[in-house]
């Protein structure tokens, strides 16, 4: 069967197989979560078009729906010039023009304003019977318009049968591209049979690639999952029960490989060889969050038998023939191929038709009455002809639904939204009104939905840049700092940020991607492997591991309690669901604690959380050590990855960082790196708060192996010798903040000198007022929290809610986030920015080349672009790309989340995270000019995808005059001018209280005092 | 003088009332459009945890007072509900350790549970319904723990029945759910028949409905007793998933976390022991039915064992531990150690809700892959299969009575649409009797009847009536009318007034 083809089938088949990580989800399990673009496979058409793509492919929404647009334009999120701005950009036609009359854009801008209602004609009819129809002078106008317009009322005449032979072919030959057999038979019969099985299926598919909930495994499983599903397929007697003996006897019979299957399958169900791939994809397609788990599992995982995914697509395409038999016997009488199916049709062209018209809502109710017997009779032989025909004459007469009343809606909303004089629409002829509704519907819905994203982007840019203007005009004093911060570019730190600059203006503070310049495998005391502590794209050549500080006995006895205890824990979790004799003794004995726990975590969650940690602390101590940097001995090669980081390797890191984020000079006496992390509980999508820049885990441990390495003395005279100088008087300090609870944990400070012992203290105290304050502007967005509190009832409310159990929000993560700054701190310093906006510092002016600027842009774009587009994906369409609201998952296999107990795998963010997200693409401001910055996105083809097809939208910020820019991928940098006039407040308080929603900038005059010096 | 004990008790309904009364503010509330928005969630909530805490706080007195007493309140009648004169059934409330132990439990975790969904289900769409939910199913379970009878019991019963389908169905956007929902339904009404059928046999034999009066039972013969236990021993394996029950409660995980806790994990999955063990007494009686417990519980728990080793996802794997160790009380019971089970009810109630609510903990919780099962039962690619399909009850209950009653459904409509209706005939498919009277029509056998007797009347009115002045129905009618005129004008006089007023009370008398 292959002598057209190029390739041998199954080399062809692994290549369609790659090709399905670009339309499955492609979410990790679920304990390493990492953002990434929901549509990344589509990455490499403009954004617009893979939306388009992406909706036809998959059926999901790609923008918000636009009655959310429209609530958003009525508050004054969205303005009438950020509208037309949008308009201008997108609109098809000339603008400028008129139609009769009245000029294209307003009528333009008017159709997009009307809502979008139901209008099919039976909900109008309805709402006139209810009375809901408005009886304003516009509805008036545009009825007596539409009178005239009098619209030829199409009414069902002549032959149907040319149309409905027409349309059979066309469903038909949707099998293979948008559909599968089983769906045309799904349509035909109204009987979906992937449903009998689905359940089944799931568990088959849990259980073969389950990471450690299920204690028993399906005996064959070594041999793959085909060989699996069959041997057990094979003894299933729920066959026997549906009175499906057939199926079962195929199933025993099937050949032993599941590429034989696929090619033998294949051949019989999709005649067209050149639809196979897309047959497999779709196929695929039918459950996604599974067959993505799977194909994950497939190229990832590396312990045990390996996982083919042409094992699953063989389960799936047998179960759709053998299944699809069934049916095609009920409805047809035989089990006929699809080209027979096709002919079969194509004779009963009346039965087609009422099915047909069934399927499609069309049939009124009595007409559903005479039809039902014949639709549901399960002997296909006994349903005569005659009254095939006469149901599909009696179809084919009802006469079809005028426009009437859905015309006159839309034209109602249009003249309301024109605003015109009333004297105006009188003079209206009916032909002009008509050319008018023409022209307000050539908008396309994804054309509405790019507009509308357009204008909601320019509006909270337009605030964005504005501020960026005002600020640069501040004057500023630079007076020695006392510190210096180097906290993660996370969007959430911005705040924390902010909080510390406002209350010590002689502290300066940094941003950059949280694994500070050293990617690592780490493995604390505690830890039981390494786990990689960088971007998900790197792959670590150190590894780190933390040894128990100088008390030997202690760490043994910390070893041994702390192994205790997690035995214990292990042993009456999964021995109360298990096991037989343990598991009662166990479960009565736990019993009464369990209460009382329970009572205690519900009433005060905060309190009960520390002493846990207290007591847990008091049996077993604390697990200190200190990280073992330095290599001992080189690895060999292959050898896995090298333990520790040799002299140079730590120079050469410390280096990179400092001159990345522009700290070469001027160092304080106490420089702090401030990984970050998140710590709640009860929360399956734990490690989505967690750093993005390590993998979705904490960055204490950079910071920590960080500050370890640059305090070294052969490091600093390493530096020295190449131009570096970090003074004797500076020491490096490491913490993680974490972002939950506002806590911050300090590392190795017994480490530090005495001679700094007080500016640490100082600094220890301002962090901690600063994190408080965070704490309190963090409450405003949380609908549990005190309302306007103070700092200390902010911290105390943000460190319960991280202890409760109960909390589905135990903070909101990333929800803010919708830009990202490149540049000096003193560009964003002194601006309230809401947690919205990731911030990395840089610095332009040594930076000529823009080589520092294009590592950036390589390492935090895609980051970045990540993290924005999973949640605005997540937000537009949390049905199809997030995965529902939390409070009925259900954790499956340890490797996602299931909707109760039995669905597809849930795959994106859950809506408890993403709800009170803007759905915006990120907006990167560059401090650099933009020729700098367009050789940049030449040299670089990841960023030309990401920038070029606008998936994120980049702006240059002048290093020297603070010129603003915009790269527009069709029309190349557009300079902007705007007003620049910000509201002033003495401190960010001062701004937020009592606020709730997202707010726009505003000059923060407390934090203006602080040093200009920046990076510089 | 009556001791503060007594007092408290007689306040014990507000404890299945406090609930209930929110529920009924909630609906208001809804029913208003006052139930929207973050703001009316608090007040929900609040109302919710106050009214599942006051409950707690009464049971907590009665129990104080009652170990202080060193003796239970006992039965307390507090009114009369209904009833004829054979049998009555009473608002009657029974406190005894049994009761106010488990009520107790139940109040505590019933309350905890609904200040936890206060954070978990914030601004879901169906807050408030969630509450109504839980809020019926708390005072459902109060109802069944403290009645003091069985008519009682059973109202608390259905109430928690009800409560569990629409927790189920609470994401009733999918399809999956609301299956479920009405599969657990269905199946419980299997268990509800037993229940009803064991109180109609109560009426006919003892009279009585109380508990005290099931419990000496001695007065029926142990024929009798066994019919009547069996009614409860029904009831009591389908609202716990016993075998061959069991179906339902693994399909029964679609809800809210917090629900399938309280519901399935703690508290209601257990009202099947209560009824067990407050039938003590009863079942005392009848060693072969407490043989069949052990039985049908060994059964139960062999079934959850097996299945419980091949479950992939917490939920479903918590669920079968579940069922484990509820089979294990019924064994209990039937081995007659009903102290024993009444300890391990309790501990059991929980653990597992600390369990259920952790649920999605597992990732943090445990950390290696749990022991893989013996190796005879490996490699047993059969049972595996068995286990898998979770031995095919669901299956097996649409194959031998879902479908059967569609069948039989189908065929009596056929049997309706091609014999009964022509043969009644039905409104609007009237043909005209008459071709000249097309306002008379009928259809069906009955129709036709009518259609000839109005025929002839037709032609009898026709023939004596109509045809001219002067027929002889007019002359008769004419004489009959005049005598009729002569007999009303004499009894306008006050004498023969008198006379047939006389003549009532004579009758009368």
């Amino acid at each position: 069967m292959d002598d057209r083809a190029p390739l041998p089938f199954r080399e062809r088949l692994a290549g369609w197989l790659e090709a399905l990580s670009h339309v499955l989800p492609a979410q990790a399990p679920i304990r390493d979560f990492v953002h990434h673009n929901t549509l990344h496979g589509f990455q490499h058409l403009p954004f617009a078009e893979a939306l388009t793509a992406a909706e036809r492919l998959t059926g999901a929404r790609c923008f918000w729906p636009e009655a959310r647009f429209q609530a958003a334009y009525a508050s004054g999120r969205i303005n009438d010039d950020d509208l037309l701005a949008a308009l201008e950009e997108v609109a098809p036609a000339d603008l400028e023009t008129s139609v009769a009359g009245c000029p294209v854009r307003d009528l333009l801008r008017a159709s997009l304003l009307i809502p979008v209602e139901v209008d099919a004609e039976t909900h109008l009819a309805w709402a006139d019977r209810e009375g809901l129809t408005p009886a304003d002078r516009y509805w008036t106008e545009a009825a007596r318009l539409v009178d005239e317009l009098s619209a030829p009322a199409s009414v069902g005449d002549g032959d149907w049968r040319p149309a409905a032979l027409l349309r059979w072919h066309a469903l038909c030959d949707r099998v293979g591209r948008t559909w599968t057999l089983r769906s045309l038979l799904d349509y035909l019969s109204g009987e979906d049979v992937l449903e009998s099985v689905r359940t089944i299926l799931q568990r088959h598919l849990a259980s073969y690639l389950d990471l450690g909930v299920g204690a028993w495994a399906n005996p064959h499983s070594a041999a793959g999952f085909y060989a699996a599903w069959r041997a057990s397929a094979g003894c299933d007697l729920g066959w026997e029960i549906d009175d499906q003996h057939s199926i079962r006897d195929e199933i025993c019979h099937l050949p032993a490989d599941a590429l034989d299957v696929l090619a033998e399958e294949l051949a019989r169900q999709v005649p067209d060889e050149d639809l196979w791939p897309a047959y497999l994809e779709r196929l695929a397609l039918e459950l996604p969050g599974w067959s993505g788990m799977f194909l994950w599992q497939a190229q990832h995982r590396q312990t045990g038998p390996a996982i083919r995914m042409a094992d699953y697509l063989a389960v799936r395409i047998v179960l759709e023939r053998l299944l699809s038999e069934d049916v095609l016997r009920r409805l047809t009488g035989a089990a006929l191929s699809l080209e027979e199916l096709r002919g079969y049709y194509a004779v009963e062209l009346a039965e087609f038709h009422v099915r047909d018209a069934w399927r499609q809502g069309r049939l009124d109710e009595a007409l559903l009455q005479q039809a039902l017997p014949l639709l549901e009779a399960d002997d296909p032989a006994g349903a005569d002809d005659a009254a095939w025909e006469a149901l599909a004459e009696a179809v084919a007469a009802q006469p079809t639904a005028s426009l009437r009343r859905g015309r006159t809606a839309r034209l109602a909303g249009l003249l309301q939204h024109l605003a015109w004089p009333p004297a105006a629409y009188a003079a209206l002829s009916g032909e002009e009104a008509g050319r008018w509704l023409a022209c307000a519907e050539q908008l396309t819905a994804a054309q509405r939905g790019e507009i509308w994203l357009l204008a909601y982007e320019r509006h909270y840019r337009e605030q964005l840049f504005g501020a960026l203007q005002a600020n640069r005009t501040r004057s500023r004093s630079a007076p020695r700092p006392s510190a210096q911060v180097v906290m993660c570019m996370d969007d959430r730190e911005e705040g924390t940020r902010r909080h510390l600059e406002e209350l010590a203006p002689e502290i300066e503070t940094y941003g950059a991607a949280g694994f500070f310049g050293v990617p690592m495998y780490w493995q604390g005391i505690d830890d039981e492997a390494p786990a990689a502590l960088c971007p998900v794209v790197v792959t670590p050549a150190h590894l780190v591991r933390e040894h128990p500080a100088s008390d030997a006995e202690a760490a043994a006895k910390h070893a041994r309690r702390r192994s205790r205890r997690l035995r214990w824990r292990e042993r009456l979790y999964q021995a109360t669901r298990r096991d037989p004799l343990a598991g009662p003794l166990l479960a009565a004995a736990a019993g009464l604690p369990a209460l009382v726990a329970l009572t205690a975590a519900t009433l005060a969650p905060g309190w009960f959380g520390n002493r846990l940690k207290s007591w847990r602390e008091r049996y077993e101590g604390r697990g200190a050590g200190t990280p073992a940097v330095t290599a001992t001995a080189p690895a060999a090669p292959g050898d896995g990855p090298q333990v520790g980081f040799s002299e140079s390797e730590q120079i050469e890191r410390v280096e990179g960082f400092l001159r990345m984020i522009g700290l070469t000079e001027g160092f304080a006496p106490l420089v702090l790196l401030l990984g970050h992390g998140s710590g709640s509980r009860n929360n399956p999508h734990l490690s989505a708060y967690d750093c993005g820049a390590c993998s979705g885990r904490h960055g204490g441990p950079n910071a920590r192996v960080f500050a370890a390495m640059a305090n070294r003395p052969a490091v600093r005279a390493g530096l020295l010798a190449r131009g570096l100088r970090i003074p004797a008087e500076t020491w490096f300090v490491a913490a993680e903040h974490n972002t939950c609870d506002d806590g911050v944990e300090w590392y190795d400070l017994e480490a530090v000198p005495a001679a700094w012992q007080s500016r640490l203290d100082q600094l220890l105290h301002q962090l901690r007022e600063a994190c408080r304050a965070h704490a309190a502007e963090r409450c405003r967005r949380l609908a549990s929290a005190p309302v306007r509190p103070t700092p200390w009832q902010g911290r105390r409310h943000v460190s319960g809610r991280a202890h409760d159990i109960s909390q589905a929000r135990p903070e909101l993560g990333h929800a803010t986030n919708a830009a990202a700054f490149i540049g000096r701190r003193q560009m964003s310093r002194g601006l309230f920015l809401d947690r919205r906006v990731f911030l990395v510092s840089y610095d332009p002016l040594t930076d000529a080349s823009g080589e520092m600027a294009e590592r950036i842009l390589l390492a935090a774009g895609p980051v970045g672009a990540g993290i924005a587009l999973e949640y605005y994906f997540s937000s537009v369409d949390n049905e199809r790309f997030g995965c529902g609201s939390k409070v009925t998952h259900n954790l499956t296999g340890l490797f996602g989340v299931m909707e109760g107990a039995d669905s597809d795998l849930r795959t994106g963010l859950p809506w408890q995270m993403v709800e009170i997200h803007e759905p915006m693409r990120l907006l990167v401001v560059v401090e650099q000019t933009p020729a700098v910055l367009t050789a940049v996105i030449e040299r670089q083809p990841p960023l030309r995808e990401l920038i070029d097809h606008a998936w994120i939208v980049l702006a240059a910020c002048h290093p020297d005059s603070g010129a603003l820019s915009r790269y527009c991928p069709r029309r190349g940098w557009l300079p902007w001018s705007g007003s620049a006039v910000l509201p002033q407040v003495a401190r960010s308080a001062d701004w937020f209280a009592g606020e709730t929603d997202a707010l726009p900038p505003a000059l923060v005059l407390g934090a203006a005092a602080g040093t200009a010096r920046g990076a510089a | 003088m009556t001791s503060p004990l007594e007092v408290l008790a007689a306040w014990v309904w507000l404890v299945p009332g406090l609930p209930l009364a929110v529920v009924l503010v909630h609906g208001a509330r809804m029913l208003a459009g006052g139930a929207r928005g973050d703001a009316a969630e608090r007040l929900t909530a609040r109302l919710a945890s106050l009214a599942a805490f006051g409950s707690l706080l009464l049971l907590g007195a009665i129990d104080v007072l009652a170990v202080h007493a060193d003796r239970a309140p006992g039965h307390l009648r507090l009114g009369h509900w209904f009833g004829t004169g054979n049998w009555e059934a009473t608002f009657s409330f029974l406190l005894d350790r049994l009761s106010l132990t488990l009520a107790t439990v139940t109040a505590l975790i019933g309350w905890l549970v609904t200040r936890f969904s206060a954070n978990y289900l914030h601004r879901e769409a169906g807050f408030t319904r969630f509450f109504i939910v839980l809020g019926l199913f708390l005072a459902g379970m109060q109802l069944v723990l403290l009645a003091g009878n069985g008519l009682l019991a059973f109202v608390g019963w259905e109430l928690c029945g009800v409560a569990s389908f629409l927790l189920i169905a609470y994401a009733w956007q999918r399809p999956v759910a609301s299956q479920n929902a009405l599969f657990a339904f269905v199946t419980n009404r299997g268990g509800d028949a037993g229940f009803l059928l064991a109180l109609g046999l109560a009426a006919a034999w003892l009279g009585s409905f109380e508990w005290t009066a099931l419990g000496n039972a001695s007065r029926i013969s142990v024929v009798n007793d066994r019919l009547l236990v069996t009614g409860f021993v029904i009831a009591a394996l389908a609202k716990s998933a016993q075998l061959p029950f069991s179906g339902w409660i693994s399909r029964a995980l679609e809800g809210p976390t917090p629900s399938s806790a309280i519901f399935y994990g703690a508290v209601m999955v257990h009202a099947g022991v209560y009824l067990m063990l407050r039938l003590e007494p009863l079942l005392l009686q009848v060693p072969d039915v407490m043989l069949g417990l052990v039985v049908v519980g060994m059964l139960t728990a062999l079934y959850a064992w097996l299945c419980g080793l091949v479950q992939t996802d917490v939920k479903s794997a918590l669920i079968f531990g579940v069922l484990f160790q509820v089979a294990l009380m019924f064994v209990e019971i039937g081995l007659g150690w009903t102290t024993l089970a009444l300890v391990h009810v309790c501990v059991h109630a929980g653990w597992r809700a600390w369990q259920f609510l952790l649920a999605p903990s597992w990732l943090v919780l445990t950390r290696e892959r749990p022991a893989p099962p013996p190796a005879w039962l490996r490699n047993n690619q059969v049972l595996y299969t068995a286990a898998l399909n979770r031995f095919w009850l669901d299956k097996l209950a649409r194959t031998l009575l879902v479908a059967p009653t569609e069948g039989f459904s189908r065929d009596v409509r056929g049997l309706e649409q091609h014999f009964i209706d022509p043969a009644i005939g039905q409104p609007g498919r009237g043909q005209p009797v008459h071709p000249e009277r097309p306002l008379v029509r009928v259809d069906g056998a009955p129709g036709r009847v009518l259609g000839a007797l109005s025929e002839l009347l037709q032609r009898l009115e026709n023939r004596l009536l109509l045809r001219g002045r002067g027929g002889a129905a007019e002359r008769w009618l004419h004489r009959a009318g005049s005598y009729l005129r002569t007999v009303e004008g004499l009894l306008e006089q006050p004498r023969y007034l008198m006379m047939a007023v006389m003549a009532t009370f004579v009758v009368i008398l």
